[in-house]
């Protein structure tokens, strides 16, 4: 009976509706941010294999994204995991802001990021891969128990260029409940759409409805032992499809480049986004006209 | 004694997400709501004299319409004529504008006044949403609805 809740539980996560064609990333972030007033509901999954014998896992989260202002935009993650041969956990959530310090477009647009996590050791959807690389022999029963009160900071860089983005992210997290120093990790990724015209048709495999691109993601140590020794970094095409005017598919594959990483990440996101969802919440509240 | 210590780590955590909460409700409160037009929204000269590289192309009006469509209609309404909190498209105001400074505010949005920032999209696409803005119906009080400065 624990073994069907679970799979319902994951199930529920990974059918749930979320983003609107945007960038292909999973671990990089663009300048781009929600419109204001928008709600996106993504879910996302991350499957690793690890090398030697290690088990592979599945890591499921949903992603609740507002646009708070044109300049701030505000993010909800609840994540689980479930290890192969092992137990399905809920491994916590996470709290993101994403603020533009500079209102117009530039040559290079800044974003500051600062998310809160209350997670445990258990968490596996990899949104980025900061510090030293994950053990992955640990049991859930174990790693479960191991809370992490964490806040990590990013600044993102990030320039369109003859519709190819480049984006640069360099990454500090401190983990609030052990003493780990601050960990470094960058992300750094480039994307462009496939079509850069629109058609009139409503077309869903049109070109302009593809974004491809690559990242490359990875840990550079912490202020205990700076540098890329026991470190794990990736390499990962990305593709995403708007399938409609709200919702979108992502896939990456991302191949471990060190000893220490997994030797393969595979990531599915779907994301449907809710226009105009706060005058939408706001009429339910609005008195009826006589 | 350490009962005592995780009570407190746990009543922290409590008031930050407190604070948080309310920090995030208030700001959501206090959005713009009703549109006014912003006299310090101008666009430089290099931009005002850019001119549309779709000009020629009539059969990108398509596509323009229905970038205009899935990106503007919810603040613009679908005719463009707007809503309480985006301007209505159809006015000399807007019309009077050069395709280069359309290009520009469609681009780089006013953050101040809740116009997004769209350039996320390529840019023959922004290009088609000016496009399509210039076929928008001109409104009766309107008498030249494609004049460029």
């Amino acid at each position: 009976m624990r073994r069907v809740t679970r799979y319902i539980f994951l199930f529920m996560l990974a059918a749930l509706p979320a983003w609107a064609q945007e960038s292909p990333y999973f671990v990089t972030y663009d300048h781009h941010l929600e419109e204001p007033g928008n709600l996106e509901v993504e879910t996302q999954s991350n499957a690793g294999f690890p090398r030697h014998s290690e088990p592979s896992y599945f890591a499921p989260y949903i992603e609740l994204e507002y646009g708070i202002t044109t300049r701030w935009t505000s993010e909800l993650y609840l994540e689980g995991q479930s290890r192969s041969g092992d137990s399905t956990i809920f491994t916590g959530w996470r709290l993101e802001n994403r603020f533009r310090p500079l209102a117009r477009e530039h040559r290079i647009n800044p974003i500051l990021y600062f998310e809160y996590e209350n997670i445990n050791e258990a968490s596996r959807i990899q949104k980025e891969a900061p510090g030293h690389a994950t053990e992955f022999n640990v049991p859930n029963s174990e790693s479960r128990h191991i809370r992490a009160h964490e806040l990590e900071t990013k600044l993102i860089l990030s320039s369109d260029v003859h519709d190819w983005n480049i984006s640069e992210n360099f990454i500090a997290e401190k983990n609030f409940s052990h003493n780990e120093g601050i960990e470094f990790g960058y992300a750094f990724g480039v994307s462009r759409p496939l079509g850069t015209i629109a058609s009139a048709a409503n077309c869903h495999f049109c070109r302009e409805n593809f974004i491809a691109g690559a990242e490359v993601f990875g840990g550079a140590g912490s202020t205990q032992a700076f540098g890329f020794q026991d470190t794990a970094h990736y390499f990962a095409p990305a593709l995403s499809w708007q399938v409609s005017d709200n919702s979108s598919l992502r896939f990456s594959p991302a191949i471990g480049l060190t000893s220490k990483s997994a030797a393969v990440l595979l990531r599915f996101g779907y994301s449907y986004e809710i226009r105009g969802f706060k005058d939408k919440l706001a009429g339910l509240f609005r008195s009826k006209q006589p | 004694m350490k009962m005592a210590i995780s009570k407190m780590r746990s009543r922290f955590w409590n008031i930050v997400l407190l604070v948080a909460s309310a920090l995030l409700a208030g700001i959501a409160a206090g959005q713009n709501l009703t549109y006014r037009q912003d006299p310090g929204w101008q666009p430089p000269q290099a931009a005002v004299i850019r001119s549309n590289p779709l000009a020629q192309n009539t059969g990108a009006i398509g596509g323009g319409r229905k970038l205009f469509l899935r990106e503007c209609s919810e603040c613009h309404g679908q005719e463009g004529s707007g809503r309480k909190r985006a301007a209505d498209l159809l006015l000399p105001e807007v019309q009077k504008q050069s395709d280069g400074a359309l290009f520009w505010k469609i681009t780089n949005g006013n953050a101040r006044h809740g116009m997004p920032s769209f350039s996320r999209l390529p840019e023959l696409q922004r290009w088609q949403l000016v496009l399509y803005l210039r076929q928008l119906p001109a409104s009766a009080s309107s008498a030249s609805p494609a004049q460029k400065e």
